[in-house]
């Protein structure tokens, strides 16, 4: 078992291995070190922007839902999630087209107002708004989780000692959920800095364009692992924030067991305004964007058979890739339940994006097509090299609610299934996985609802003509014909979303949340 | 004893990171009998536990079942082939399987043929009705007879308790001791029971070991330990023990307060005796009652004299505080040490 264990943390490991080695090659169209400064300095001021926006509205949004009573709260404590079920590039081309120039929202304004706003979409402001709105779920939820759990014991004391309600929560409530702050906000940026799509509209050159752009453009993946290291020293950085966070949370749900804080009941004005300020961020991540989308997908008629088979091929990617990080996520989990060491390393993956993955794979795969060129198949090659670009980033999003699942299983009952005549595999067949069927269902979802909005590692690793509906979406939408990339985006959102309704629905009914990519 | 052995741990040793958890033990197990291991929190009790069951490698030192080596410091047989039950503190009952899959969890057979002896079982515990019912559903003491039968189903060569009673309610416990201690002998099996609580040790065992930092302090009949402790870190292990200073010359073993014979060379010793074992009644000389408790069945009586103070229990006293009183002790159950770590 522990091999096993080993085994899967090195198949996480490679491709970051991979990119530390193609940056050391050299590459034909050398990239210069400001080039790379200036893309780190705009990927660094949007994953600020992003950090500010969402550390806001998360909080905000959380602290409403947690602990107040107000018009459709029960609505808003899972609903607030559901932009995760939308792909950040679809928010990317909803909002761009309704605050266009000839736009809807511009072209009412200025006769209505008698003025304009002169909004940029295409701009760094205009990044931080459509990945705040993609990516405030993961402060929310995070936030949400650590009001919910929180002991009443700190607030009480606060408010013995003189402080008013409000007050008391400043200071007592409000600090002890920093670390979930933390956590969640490290979440939202990881997100950030590996998005492709969504910036690549916007025409804002971070980080993640330059290494797609690199490949694509120069064909070097030497320059392209060049760009991608300050992603992978930075994702490294954020996932060390990230699990410092969780621990800090997990201290406090065991501290404060006995009783929670109870929600405050809002009335007239203030309920409302709680009710309005919620059902805007809704609104702003998932009702206008997709409506928008909606309408304007209504007025073509999209290209059947294209759709159909990019439909097909997003699903069996979705279904293969989570089978085969559950899989992998599961062995480590077992193997390795007390080498942490181990578990950290396999989960390095998840904060590096989707692209830098795929450049790390791409030396690896280079090997295996000089050795055996004939003998398998491209194609076969790079869809397998696909699943295992998804499995060893999301192998650390699968393996936490393993790892929860699995901690049911006292290591009593592993001994006593032992004693009573079963050996190791057996155990791990007729005790562990039956008991955790729930979480490895839970962790099968998370993952498969992230392939389907995947797009950089799909763009470089996929075979010749090998479309996923975020490929097709990607496609059309860099020829301008936005309404056609309408249908694969809301596709992709109607196959995620049932998904994403019943992890969020599961994760506030509990009400102790898992952070990650619910 | 160690003849006839069902199980013979010799010489054990383990340690973590430097710290000995167990140092040199040496204990044996036989089919019908029940072992009770007694120490305290950290004696390395439950490791000797986790060493014979197969999940704690040995350090040092041999463990057999008959001619059959189980375990030395360079090879140890899995547990699962090592046919030893253990039932554990929590129980440890699969919580995705009903009452009779529990049971039926480490049988061999067809799975009709497993149920049917899962029931059989249950019902040598009275919890056949209970058969298709979940763990959760169970009281304590029905989850720990479920455990128990368990481990039992199998006819392993010997099963060990880890602390079997420490979950249950105070007021349950000798219920569930006497139906438990049945079972086990019904079975015939070699038991080892791991326990902190002298009181349960002293009641359910044939043979005591007790066990104190690593070290196995004393081996023997319940009451042999008890009356004879070897020494007063094994006395202080079965109850509250009374240490005075004492002089011993010509036999006899003298304190402040009285003395006893004892087969010592002269000089300086220490007196163990029990607070039961302590009996004051008015005298015109003698030790002064500075602290009476009411403790229900017994009355606690403090005694000072020369500075130095000494408790004794007793069901019914006519001392009041400022008595003066004599003080005679059970010389049955007091023993005399020449070194107080002795």
């Amino acid at each position: 078992m522990h091999v096993l264990g080993w085994a899967a943390a090195v198949v996480a490991l490679l491709p970051l291995l991979g990119v530390v080695f193609a940056a050391l090659q050299p590459g034909r169209a050398d990239i210069a070190f400001k080039d790379i400064a200036r893309y780190a300095t705009t990927s660094g001021v949007v994953a600020l922007g992003v950090a500010i926006v969402t550390g806001v509205v998360g909080t905000l949004a959380a602290w409403l839902v947690a602990l107040h009573r107000f018009p459709m709260r029960g609505v808003f404590a899972w609903a607030l999630a559901l932009p995760l079920a939308v792909p950040a590039f679809a928010l990317a081309y909803s909002y761009s087209q309704i605050f266009d120039v000839g736009g809807l929202f511009r072209m009412w304004l200025r006769p209505a107002m008698g003025f304009d706003i002169p909004l940029q979409m295409r701009s760094i402001p205009g990044a931080i708004f459509v990945l705040s709105c993609a990516f405030y779920p993961y402060v929310f939820l995070a936030m949400r989780a650590a009001f919910v759990s929180q002991s009443v014991h700190p607030v009480e004391a606060a408010r013995m000692l003189g402080c008013s309600v409000g007050e008391a929560f400043r200071r007592t409530a409000l600090p002890l959920a920093r670390p979930a702050l933390a956590a969640g906000i490290a979440l939202a940026v990881m997100e950030t800095l590996a998005d492709y799509g969504a910036v690549q509209f916007l025409s804002v050159q971070t980080l993640t364009t330059g290494v797609v752009r690199a490949w694509s453009v120069y064909g070097s993946p030497a320059s392209a692992a060049r760009f991608a290291l300050p992603l992978l020293v930075t994702a490294a950085a954020l996932f060390a924030l990230e699990r410092w966070g969780r621990q800090g949370r997990r201290f406090e749900t065991t501290r404060g067991q006995q009783r929670t804080l109870e929600p405050v009941a809002l009335s007239g004005l203030k309920a409302w305004g709680a009710t309005l300020f919620c059902l805007l961020i809704l609104t702003l991540g998932l009702l206008l964007p997709v409506g928008y989308l909606l309408w304007r997908s209504l007025e073509v008629t999209p290209d059947w058979a294209r759709l159909w088979t990019a439909t097909g091929r997003t699903l069996s990617m979705g279904l293969i890739g989570a089978a085969a990080t559950v899989a992998l996520a599961t062995l480590l989990a077992l193997g390795a339940r007390h080498m942490p060491v181990v578990t950290r390393i396999a989960s390095l993956g998840y904060a590096t994006p989707g692209a830098v993955m795929a450049i790390g794979l791409l030396g690896p795969a280079t090997v295996l097509w000089t050795i055996a060129p004939s003998t398998i198949s491209g194609a076969g090659v790079s869809v397998a090299l696909l699943v295992y670009a998804y499995a060893a980033r999301l192998m650390a999003a699968a393996l936490e609610p393993i790892e929860a699942g699995l901690s049911k299983v006292t290591p009593a009952m592993g001994f006593a299934a032992r004693s009573l005549g079963h050996g190791e595999f057996s155990t791990a067949a007729r005790i562990q996985l039956p008991i955790a069927k729930g979480a490895l269902l839970t962790a099968g979802l998370i993952v498969f609802v992230d392939v389907l909005k995947e797009l950089p590692a799909t763009l470089i690793l996929r075979p010749f003509d090998f479309d996923t509906l975020a490929v097709l979406a990607s496609n059309y939408a860099l020829d301008e014909r936005l309404a056609q990339a309408g249908w694969p985006s809301l596709l992709i959102i109607g196959l995620a979303l049932p998904g994403v309704i019943w992890l969020t629905r599961q994760v506030t009914k509990t009400g102790r949340a898992r952070t990650t990519k619910e | 004893m160690s003849e006839h052995a069902t199980l013979l741990l010799s010489n054990a040793r383990r340690s973590y990171n430097g710290r000995v958890a167990v140092s040199d033990a040496s204990l044996s197990l036989s089919a019908g009998r029940i072992t009770a291991l007694l120490g305290p929190s950290g004696s390395g009790k439950s490791t000797i536990l986790r060493m014979i069951a197969g999940l704690e490698p040995l350090d040092d030192g041999t463990l057999h079942a008959g001619d059959a080596l189980l375990a030395d410091q360079h090879s140890s047989v899995p547990p699962e082939h090592r046919d030893i039950g253990l039932v554990f503190q929590d129980y440890a009952l699969f919580p995705h399987l009903t009452v009779a899959d529990n049971v039926a969890f480490g049988l061999k057979g067809s799975k009709k043929d497993r149920r049917a002896q899962a029931l059989e079982w249950l019902a040598h515990v009275k919890l056949a009705d209970r058969a298709d019912s979940w763990p959760h559903m169970l009281s304590g003491g029905e989850q720990q007879r479920v455990a128990l039968v368990r481990a039992l189903a199998r006819k392993p060569r010997a099963i060990l308790l880890d602390e079997p009673f420490s979950g249950l309610d105070r007021h349950l416990k000798s219920e569930v001791r006497r139906s438990l201690i049945d079972t086990l002998r019904a079975s015939g099996t070699a038991v080892l029971i791991v326990t902190h609580d002298a009181e349960e040790a002293l009641m359910m065992a044939d043979d005591l070991v007790l066990m104190d930092k690593g070290v196995i302090l004393q081996s023997g009949s319940p009451q042999d330990c008890y009356q004879h402790p070897s020494s007063i870190a094994a006395a202080r292990l079965l109850g509250e023990a009374e240490v005075l200073k004492a002089l011993i010359k010509d036999g006899i073993a003298t304190t402040v307060f009285g003395s006893v014979p004892c087969d010592l060379a002269d000089g300086e010793g220490w007196l163990m005796t029990r607070p039961e074992s302590i009996h004051a009644s008015p005298a015109c000389e003698g030790a002064k009652v500075t602290a009476i408790a009411f403790g229900g069945t017994f009355s606690e009586l403090t005694l000072e004299k020369d500075g130095q103070s000494l408790r004794l229990r007793t069901p019914f006293t006519a001392l009041k505080i400022g008595d003066v009183a004599s003080v005679r002790f059970d010389e049955a159950t007091t023993s005399v040490y020449a070194d107080v770590n002795g």
